[in-house]
């Protein structure tokens, strides 16, 4: 039978996450309660949820974390190696096979910038990727981002640059700061790509 | 073997005696919505299958003695029960144990079929996604991180949050296609 009011997967997630107010949660529940249509919609978004998490487990995203991320990872056993060049500056930096994810932490005056991209670029300073309107607190002083562990035990030993760049309303760039990795491979693998 | 019923005649069958195709009928259909209920809020698999057989028990047993007055509320009383279970569960885990014990696993619920999801494409999906998004599926889904956690992170309210979160989930669910 075909539901006539199917529940949206975006409030089903809410459910699973227990974001929906008690009466929408008691109203979607008794919906579940009579529809195996939306029951099955439900085990999809948990499918997906469950897919995410082993995915953020993996540590091979590149994204912008939250230190909350980091703890709780390393709460839950995973070995999370960090590195924080200062601003202008440069670090020397490896990765090993037993290390789960792997953090640059990028410090910064972000105090009035209303959107921050982060540029992740060669040694010759060539922009690779771009991680456009970046989340990030002006009064946080630091912007901490997930380099994909996937990524960096397969390099080989090479140069990246980061750079925190703030954009104005007209689109003009102004740079709040360049972070250098020295990365060197210490696992075993090709000597260059 | 599956039975065309509606809920209440399902009850008055199974509330006359001794119909085991009734009985089954009743697993089969509820089951699964009891195991949904149970992961929802008991995140995890073995609980979530020991909520489905207490409840089934105790569903079975009031249908027999006649105690769901208004028969055509057996999702409802069903789901009644799961709420009280639950809530029981957390306080007492002893009396799982015992009915456990008396009624050993001929209610052993049905495998579910999981959906399995390319994790391959998914990480393609999820990388496509705009920065703000990615955060909060990652974020949401990564240890169920609390809401007010996310969106201090992000610096937005709770309810630009779940805007972003339902974008970013459409968004994942048609880059995934039917799969997710």
């Amino acid at each position: 039978m075909t539901c006539g009011t199917p529940l949206d997967a975006a409030i089903l997630a809410d459910y699973w996450l227990g974001a929906l107010p008690e009466s929408e949660e008691q109203s979607v529940e008794e919906h579940l309660f009579a529809c195996d249509e939306c029951g099955a919609r439900l085990r999809e978004v948990i499918a997906l949820a469950g897919a995410i998490h082993n995915l953020a487990r993996e540590g091979s995203l590149l994204m912008v974390v939250s230190d909350a991320f980091i703890q709780r990872a390393a709460e839950q056993g995973l070995h999370v190696r960090q590195y924080a060049p200062p601003r202008g500056g440069s670090v020397e930096c490896t990765v090993t096979a037993g290390d789960d994810l792997l953090i640059g932490r990028l410090t910064a005056d972000l105090s009035g910038a209303k959107r921050v991209d982060l540029s992740v670029c060669n040694q010759r300073g060539r922009e690779q990727v771009r991680l456009a309107d970046i989340p990030f607190h002006s009064a946080a002083g630091s912007v901490v981002f997930q380099q994909s562990i996937t990524y960096a035990k397969a390099a080989p030993s090479e140069t990246m640059i980061a750079r925190l760049v703030a954009l104005d309303d007209a689109g003009g760039e102004h740079l709040l700061g360049e972070y250098t990795f020295h990365h060197t491979r210490t696992m075993p693998g090709p000597g260059a790509w | 073997m599956e039975i065309e019923l509606n809920d209440s005649d399902l009850a008055h069958r199974i509330g006359r005696g001794n119909d085991r195709a009734a009985e089954a009928e009743l697993f089969r259909r509820m089951a699964p919505r009891i195991r949904l209920f149970g992961l929802r809020h008991l995140r995890n698999q073995d609980a979530a299958d020991d909520l489905v057989q207490q409840v089934l028990i105790s569903t079975l047993e009031a249908l027999r003695a006649g105690r769901l007055r208004d028969s055509h509320k057996l999702s409802s009383f069903v789901l009644g029960t799961c709420r009280m279970m639950v809530l029981d569960l957390r306080r007492n885990s002893q009396r799982k144990e015992r009915l456990l014990e008396q009624y050993g696993a001929d209610l052993a619920p049905a495998p579910c079929a999981e959906p399995q999801l390319d994790s391959e494409q998914l990480a393609q999906c999820v990388q496509k996604l705009k920065e703000r998004e990615r955060s909060v599926i990652v974020l949401s889904f990564y240890d169920e991180q609390t809401r007010a956690d996310v969106a201090r992170f992000l610096g937005v309210s709770e309810a630009n949050l779940r805007v972003i979160r339902h974008r970013a989930l459409h968004q994942l669910r048609d880059c995934m296609g039917a799969a997710a």
